[in-house]
């Protein structure tokens, strides 16, 4: 089993800005190799702790996380740092995701060379180069542009995309990739990832959007304030919601198609 | 670079620099040698005092004829290289309109006089206390210096006037050419300047970057140190040290550096604080990357702009600083900068004479450097700034 | 009624130099907006639509060159000075920029924020300031009780919610909005959405929306405009230009949301 969490529960100690909090309270989920899930949830309710638990950032405060069969929880030093190799991350924020002073080839390239050596330069040179071909970044003045200076927030997001996958990770981690980009990129975005998906890659797949929930995935879990409060498949929570907040997530969705569909209250009068 | 280019502070800097490395040769003598009278003023000023000059009459040129439009020398001084030997002929003085011409002295070698000896100005036909200068001098008009008789012979008959001004700048108290002095100055201030703060901003950044990235105890430590050392006052310090250490160059720069390397560790630490925590340096972390790796990789350059800033902003106050310092004496008097000038000027009366013009160069040459330093500055801050803003919206 | 003809923003590339270049933001846009409907402009960022709303009352930053006509109620709006413009400003069009929920004064109150406003250009008594701010947290929808609460005590919403209290203290005739719903939640977005609605209905206010979220704009507007690099590319109501989009970048933004919606 490639993840297995049970129980978990994670609680952040009071500190001086604020009170004692209970991010995640009794989470389970479990992956197989090749599997893939979709976590919906706004927040605050325990989302990005959830990634962070399973990359081994957060330690838990009981239960347990078995990442590639191993207890999270009690991996330290190397053992930690294969495992966290074998994950992909893309997060929110596409300007925090990659190192300012170094062009967009080398970043994409630097965790390869990080963790095969530089005898390995040149094979990473290639996978770089096809990954970033294959996200739609292929210009050679883009390449070798420092990544500081030339990038819309849309290209950004594509090659912190690219950096996270240039290590063939079995297990990537996605804390809303898309909801800074706009509705052009999106598509692309979600496409490069499940073309991954297709050749055997787990996602995990963090949104606030059904919608984007449903095409990330086909499971799905709810979280609300920590909670897991609705499990299933994506398509479900959307056609037949079971609970309140799932209800009102729904009902709050605004669909475009709805504007077409019928004559609403929006319709010129 | 365009832009860099196009900034005055820049050619102003190349000038200095220049001016640092080959300016000696401009001048004949080196710096501390004694050319003129002391507080001689410039040439370019009081035309009406003379200014000091030097005569020679040999072989090929027995007779010197000059026009004379100042008042009288200060002093005048004969000497006859002892080369010449004995010849029965004279050193013949003729003043303008004089019908005779005077004899200043029979031409034999190894003769020295001065103006103010009594025995030359008996010769001359003078009371003991008369002013030979004056006497020799009296009009403003043609004179001439020649050798009575015919004939050949060796050496040379040097007679020196000694005026009230000299050179570009004048001089100073014990007649060294001041412009030679200012330009030997900028080397010294130059150098303290540029190494103090090169070490210090070495010594502020790797601080700061363990400071940040190590955070812990390290972190407290160093912070306490620098705490420590931003209280203590810097003059005290120094003068103590100077007394103890020694006045040497390098002693100076070794302290200064010392004591001014906290602002840029603060500053590169609390960059590092902000840097640490971004998603690619925790994801590089996690990937297992040393922290060394992470310091040299992405953390050092990101603080290079900053520090190339702070470093030109930090120069004026190490140049400041010796300054400081050697005008108050505890310097080198070795060493010649325009902190000692100035201290000289204080300490031997320019004021008293007057001597402007040993105060106003090395004091509007500090301003200068430190103008062109915080003007560049300046600049490389604007250079800096917008690559730091993340990009902007319209 | 605000008319805007022919419109072309064009800001300065401001280096440390001086102007270094120059971007047109907004290229010859016209449309026209009532009082009592919501209008919106959505477009993907970068498409003019905030340089657009920021040119109605005048704040484009300084050095932008601006051409065209913006016709209140048949006066140029661009023609005026910037004594006029103020007189104008929160009494008759009220602004609400993007972020503003962010840009409270962390040390007042937010009854404070409103009396201060009232005082200002209302010359309101403290009694009677405190009665209308009760009464603006109230068409905000939000209860009087938080007026003694300082900002960053407040949800993101609730923060939204005060802005937007902050613009109707005048009364105005307009409200302008930019991306009042960014980084706020779902569930709150709807909320907020909800409530900008009701003012339209409620109080005959004009409104013109800003936002680059398409769907959210197509479900409250009655009109919709949308915006592609500094062009006005399709206007029509949200279900003329989901179901018949005329222009080929419109029609190409649809499909693709209405794909994310489709069930595969």
């Amino acid at each position: 089993m490639l993840l297995d969490i049970r129980k978990l529960t994670i609680d952040f100690p009071p500190s001086r800005k604020r009170k004692a909090v209970r991010a995640l309270e009794d989470v389970s989920l479990r992956l197989e190799a090749g599997e893939s899930v979709s976590i919906v949830g706004e927040s605050g309710s325990g989302k990005t702790t959830l990634i962070r638990c399973i990359s081994g950032h957060v330690t838990p405060t009981s239960g347990s996380v078995s990442l590639f069969g191993v207890d999270i929880a009690r991996a330290a030093g190397r053992r930690l740092v294969d495992l966290r190799r074998r994950c992909g991350v893309v997060s929110q924020d596409p300007y925090g995701s990659l190192p300012p002073t170094l062009t967009v080839l080398e970043a994409v390239m630097e965790p390869w060379i990080l963790v095969r050596g530089r005898e390995e330069r040149q094979a990473g040179e290639r996978t770089a180069r096809a990954l970033l071909e294959e996200l739609g970044i292929g210009r050679e003045e883009i390449l070798s542009s420092r990544v500081r200076l030339s990038l819309s927030g849309g290209q950004r997001q594509r090659v912190a995309i690219a950096r996270s996958l240039v290590l063939e990770p079995e297990l990537l981690l996605c804390d809303e990739p898309t909801s800074m980009q706009d509705a052009s990129t999106r598509g692309d975005i979600l496409r490069i990832l499940q073309r991954r998906q297709e050749a055997g890659m787990s996602m995990i797949f963090v949104t606030h959007d059904l919608f984007l929930a449903r095409k990330a995935a086909s499971r799905g879990l709810v979280l609300y304030r920590g909670e897991a409060v609705e499990e299933g498949f994506c398509r479900d929570f959307l056609a037949s919601p079971q609970h309140p907040y799932t209800k009102a997530l729904v009902a709050a969705l605004p669909k475009l198609s709805s504007s077409g569909t019928y004559a609403g209250e929006s319709d010129g009068r | 670079m365009r832009h860099l280019l196009a900034r005055w502070s820049f050619w102003c800097l190349l000038l200095l620099v220049l001016t640092a490395l080959f300016g000696g040769r401009l001048f004949d003598a080196p710096p501390e040698r004694e050319v003129a009278a002391a507080f001689s003023k410039p040439l370019w000023i009081e035309r009406d005092l003379p200014p000091t000059k030097e005569f020679r009459l040999s072989a090929d040129t027995p007779s010197l004829r000059f026009d004379w439009r100042y008042a009288p020398p200060s002093r005048l001084s004969l000497r006859i290289d002892p080369s010449v030997g004995q010849t029965g002929r004279f050193v013949e003085w003729r003043k303008p309109g004089a019908p005779e011409p005077l004899h200043l002295a029979p031409l034999r070698g190894g003769f020295e006089a001065d103006g103010r000896d009594i025995a030359f100005k008996r010769s001359l036909g003078l009371p003991p206390f008369g002013d030979a200068a004056a006497s020799l001098f009296s009009e403003r008009g043609s004179y001439e210096l020649a050798l009575s008789g015919e004939g050949g012979f060796e050496g040379e008959v040097v007679l020196k006037l000694e005026g009230g001004r000299w050179g570009l700048l004048g001089t100073d108290q014990r007649g060294r050419d001041v412009a030679a002095l200012f330009v030997a100055g900028v080397r010294v201030s130059l150098i303290v300047g540029i190494f103090a703060t090169l070490l210090a901003t070495f010594l502020g950044t790797s601080f700061g970057l363990a400071a940040g990235y190590l955070g812990g105890w390290i972190d407290g430590l160093l912070m306490r140190i620098v705490d420590l050392l931003l209280s203590i006052p810097l003059l005290p310090v120094l003068m103590a040290l100077a007394a103890l250490w020694g006045k040497g160059l390098w002693q100076l720069v070794l302290i200064l550096s010392v004591f001014s390397w906290m602002g840029t560790a603060r500053t590169v630490r609390a960059l590092v604080l902000t840097l640490r925590d971004a998603p690619y340096i925790e994801g590089l972390r996690g990937l297992g990357a040393p922290p060394g790796y992470i310091l040299r990789k992405h953390l050092l350059p990101e603080t290079l702009p900053v520090l190339l800033a702070t470093m030109t902003l930090g120069v004026p106050g190490a140049i400041l600083s010796e300054a400081g310092l050697s005008f108050l004496g505890l310097s080198d008097p070795r060493v010649i900068s325009w902190g000692r000038m100035l201290h000289e000027a204080h300490s031997f009366g320019a004021f008293t004479a007057g001597a402007w013009w040993m105060l106003l160069p090395p004091g509007l040459g500090i301003a200068l450097l430190c103008l062109v330093f915080l003007d560049l500055g300046k600049f490389l801050e604007e250079r800096v700034d917008p690559r730091l803003r993340k990009g902007v919206r319209s | 009624m605000i008319s805007i003809r022919n419109l072309s923003i064009t800001y300065g590339r401001m280096t440390s130099r001086g102007r270094s270049g120059e971007t047109r933001a907004v290229k010859n846009l016209s449309l026209s907006v009532e009082k009592g409907k919501l209008f919106a402009l959505a477009g993907e960022s970068g498409s003019g639509k905030s340089s657009v709303l920021m040119a109605i009352p005048g704040l484009l930053p300084e050095g932008t060159r601006v051409s065209g006509e913006i016709l209140l109620d048949g006066r140029n709006l661009t023609a005026l000075s910037e004594e006029e413009l103020n007189a104008l400003r929160w009494r008759r069009i009220a602004l609400i920029p993007q972020g503003a929920m962010n840009s409270f004064t962390p040390v007042l109150t937010v009854g404070r924020h409103l009396e201060e406003v009232l005082d200002v250009h209302l010359g309101l008594s403290k009694r009677s300031a405190r009665e209308r701010t009760d009464e603006l947290l109230g068409m905000a929808g939000l209860d009087a009780s938080l007026a003694s609460r300082y900002p960053h005590e407040l949800s993101g919403g609730q923060k939204q919610r005060a802005a937007i209290a902050l613009a109707l203290a005048c009364d105005p005739d307009w409200l302008l909005c930019d991306e009042p719903t960014t980084a706020l939640d779902v569930i709150t977005q709807k909320g907020i959405v909800d409530t900008l609605k009701s003012l339209v209905e409620t109080k005959g206010v004009g409104m013109l929306l800003v936002s680059h979220d398409l769907p959210l704009a197509a479900s409250v507007c009655s009109r919709l405009f949308i915006m592609k690099e500094g062009a006005l590319v399709e206007e029509g109501t949200p279900r003329e230009i989901v179901v018949h989009p005329k222009n080929p970048h419109s029609a190409a933004l649809v499909n693709a949301l209405l794909e994310l919606e489709r069930e595969e």
